[in-house]
């Protein structure tokens, strides 16, 4: 008996650990996927705070002045990690004037919120995560509007996409502010969008802060954006990306990337401590080299790129910015960090380029008060040649981008 | 001592249960009520005479159809019907779906037969979509059969129904079959942001002279002396393996990864009449796949399908990363050994 009693306690002791009080989920997805089926214009749908747990996406088709709301980030939580079946958690799509606002989601096995093909979405107050570590298996992207006309994330918070956290793509007239995004790959990513303004976020412990892309092959290209009051700071994470994706070649430490995208303002942010490089500005000649197959070279990369698609940057006005750097190393993680300890060892770059300029076409950047900082083209089309610190042929005074909403 | 090795292993299922991951849900009411705009049950549209389950349709304005190409639906046998109002009929098209009049339905049965080597045996019903075009556009809704195959119910959420069936070798299958939400059936059948049916185009309807038979019933209105065009039947090996292959990508894929398509954004376009390679996928990265990259930079790399995004996610079986996103939870191992072979043999 006595043994019994010790063997029980023992037990009792390996059973107790830390008890949490175990959430408890619950259902109302039939009533809610009924409720924005049966939605008309002007209807709120409202739902009361509590833990829900969802096996199916959640659909919102042409629908129009509709607000889709909970109680608050803390009380009201959508969990998708159940979901057996569609590639998001949310999929809305032919919406007009959409809003989201003061809710949870999390953990669904694709997206978390994709909306597509709608006029007028709002984000506000609403968090969308990935719990746990941060992983390749994770859904892509927190916040997915895509072919999408004026668009607003704000107030939001976006953690542990294995791509980006916000994600805006081939979008027009786009704001993103006063948004926290953190353990995510990219923290704010538009790519092919125009009009886009991105201020007052705070992107910190991403592999990379706030990037602005343009890829080949899609149904527009981006231009003209404003990235501006943002803190960018120790955006060192892995890059969990899985390889295929352009944000995996992103290199950890990484502030603002800027890859193939034209009439561009950079001003006042504070981008600190972000290991590897303050501010990139890249070709996709060179990004598509990175991703491609070893030994590919960049003539080879060329070829792949359509016809319509114009790889380099350019119009790039980068002013007023504060660069900061408490590392002395940067992430030995990636080909960059490597690059830059083996060639400018001391004076690691707070602004790199590639170097690889439009060979048609006159290329303008200007760099002007952003303080002391390093600056480095690596000239990376002359296998690093004439790679070089010297920046004076771009210290002119800064073009600007008038202000896109008034 | 008995007693002992008893409350052990009682402790250690107790023990082991919070690891497990499946949580307790509770069902909660919105206190929505069912919606009433459309009919409850499948009986109540009087399309077939009784029993329901033999799927003889009631009147002669309502009749079969067969389709070149199908869209693999975990194998599952389907049963397509039109029905046209009295005294209309279907204008022709030459390369998108024919132009059906207004009040006219399409009915999908999906079914099981018990045994796939003797098909027109006993069958299970799972069940039946409706396309129905009313005078704002096209409306789908979905019923589900029930286990006595005497009628069905309509579902708004999706549904899994455990289903078994011995397949043609004579192996036993066994899957939760997936019946799509309503509002799913748009995430395909989607057309410039409007709901349209995808199948019944010339090029799919041509076969066995269904299209001229239809001509002489008066029941398809076609000018002149056409030449139809024909869309391959991946099945049939006498097709040259770029048609058959083309055809099977354009009926898994195309519905959205076409230019008007859904899934427009990812520049992957993969109708059968897609002549740029790049569109196609050959050496294109991918734009927004996340995992469903599988690690792989290329949507095709020419001579290689190990390499080949596209053959990673149509063999995925993971929601967020196989492709169709719906609709499957089998891969459909005969055309996914159809599209290697064709990116094997492509220079």
């Amino acid at each position: 008996m006595k043994h019994l009693i010790s063997l029980l306690i023992v037990l009792a002791v390996a059973c107790a650990g830390p008890a949490e009080e175990p959430i408890q989920w619950m259902s109302i997805e039939a009533d809610l996927q009924t409720l924005i089926i049966q939605a008309q214009d002007g209807d709120t749908i409202d739902i009361p705070a509590g833990n829900y747990m969802f096996e199916n996406p959640l659909i919102l088709d042409g629908l129009s002045n509709v607000v889709f709301q909970g109680q608050g980030i803390k009380e009201t939580v959508l969990s998708f990690e159940m979901q057996t079946g569609g590639a998001e958690g949310i999929r809305a799509a032919n919406c007009t004037n959409l809003v989201f606002q003061n809710f949870t989601i999390q953990d669904a096995p694709g997206d978390n919120i994709k909306v597509t093909d709608t006029e007028g979405i709002r984000f506000t107050n609403v968090k969308s995560e990935w719990s746990g570590e941060p992983s390749e298996e994770n859904g892509a992207y927190a916040f997915y509007p895509v072919l999408c006309k004026r668009v607003i994330v704000e107030n939001c918070l976006a953690i542990g996409s294995a791509d980006a956290g916000i994600y805006v793509g081939q979008s027009d007239c786009v704001i993103i502010r006063n948004n926290e995004v953190y353990h995510n790959v990219a923290g704010i990513e538009s790519e092919n969008s125009r009009w886009v303004e991105i201020y007052g976020n705070n992107a910190h412990d991403n592999t990379g802060g706030i990037l602005i892309f343009d890829m080949p092959g899609l149904t527009q290209s981006g231009h003209t954006t404003r990235v501006y009051d943002n803190d960018v700071i120790s955006n060192n994470h892995d890059n969990f990306a899985p390889e295929g994706n352009v944000v995996a070649v992103v290199p950890p430490g990484t502030g603002i990337m800027m890859m193939a995208t034209r009439n561009i303002e950079v001003f006042e942010n504070r981008i600190h401590h972000n290991r590897t490089i303050g501010t990139a500005l890249a070709s996709y000649v060179l990004v598509e080299a990175l991703g491609a197959e070893e030994g590919s070279q960049l003539e080879a990369a060329n070829q792949k790129i359509d016809q319509e698609y114009d790889p380099y940057p350019n119009q790039v006005f980068f002013h007023d910015n504060e660069f900061k750097n408490k590392h002395w190393l940067p992430t030995l993680k990636n080909d960059f960090g490597l690059l830059f300890l083996t060639y400018f060892t001391f004076s690691l770059p707070d602004f790199a380029m590639d170097g690889i300029l439009p060979p048609d076409k006159e290329f303008v950047m200007c760099l002007s008060n952003n303080g002391e900082f390093n600056f480095a083209n690596i000239d990376a089309e002359n296998d690093f040649e004439n790679r070089s610190t010297d920046w004076s042929a771009y210290d002119c005074d800064s073009g600007t981008i008038e202000p896109i909403f008034q | 001592m008995r007693i002992v090795v008893f409350i052990w292993i009682a402790a250690l299922i107790s023990c082991s249960q919070p690891e497990k991951k499946q949580p307790v849900i509770q069902k909660v009411s919105l206190g929505v009520e069912e919606m009433a705009d459309y009919p409850k049950k499948l009986s109540e549209w009087n399309l077939f005479t009784e029993p329901m389950s033999d799927l003889i349709p009631k009147d002669a304005q309502t009749f079969p159809y067969e389709i070149n190409a199908a869209l693999f639906s975990d194998y599952a046998y389907k049963a397509r019907f039109i029905k046209l109002p009295e005294g209309q009929s279907i204008e022709y098209h030459d390369t998108e779906v024919l132009s059906f009049p207004e009040q006219t339905v399409l009915i999908k049965n999906f079914f099981y037969p018990v045994d796939f080597q003797n098909p027109d045996a006993e069958r299970r019903i799972l069940e039946t979509r409706l396309l129905i075009h009313e005078a704002k556009g096209w409306k789908a809704i979905v019923y589900q059969w029930n286990e006595e195959q005497t009628d069905a119910k309509r579902v708004i959420l999706g549904k899994k129904v455990p289903v078994e069936w011995k397949d043609a070798s004579g192996t036993l299958q066994r899957i939760n079959y997936s019946i799509p939400s309503q509002p799913q059936c748009k995430s395909c059948h989607d057309l410039g942001g409007k709901l349209v049916p995808i199948g019944p185009s010339a090029r799919q309807l041509n076969l066995e002279g269904q299209l001229t038979e239809w001509i002489g019933k008066g029941w398809l209105k076609a000018e002149g002396n056409i030449t139809f065009p024909k869309l391959a039947n991946y099945s049939n090996a006498n097709e040259t393996l770029d048609a058959r292959a083309r055809a099977w990508l354009e009926v898994n894929c195309a519905h959205c990864h076409r230019r008007e398509g859904p899934a427009k954004n990812s520049g992957l376009y993969l109708l059968a009449s897609q002549a740029d390679p790049y569109r196609l996928g050959v050496n294109k990265p991918p734009i927004a796949a996340g995992k469903g990259s599988g690690g792989l930079k290329y949507s095709i790399v020419p001579g290689n399908p190990d390499q080949s995004i596209l053959v990673h996610r149509i063999t995925s079986l993971e929601p967020g990363e196989m492709m169709p996103e719906l609709g499957r939870s089998l891969n459909h191992e005969e055309g996914i050994a159809l599209v290697r072979e064709w990116i094997e043999k492509m220079e």
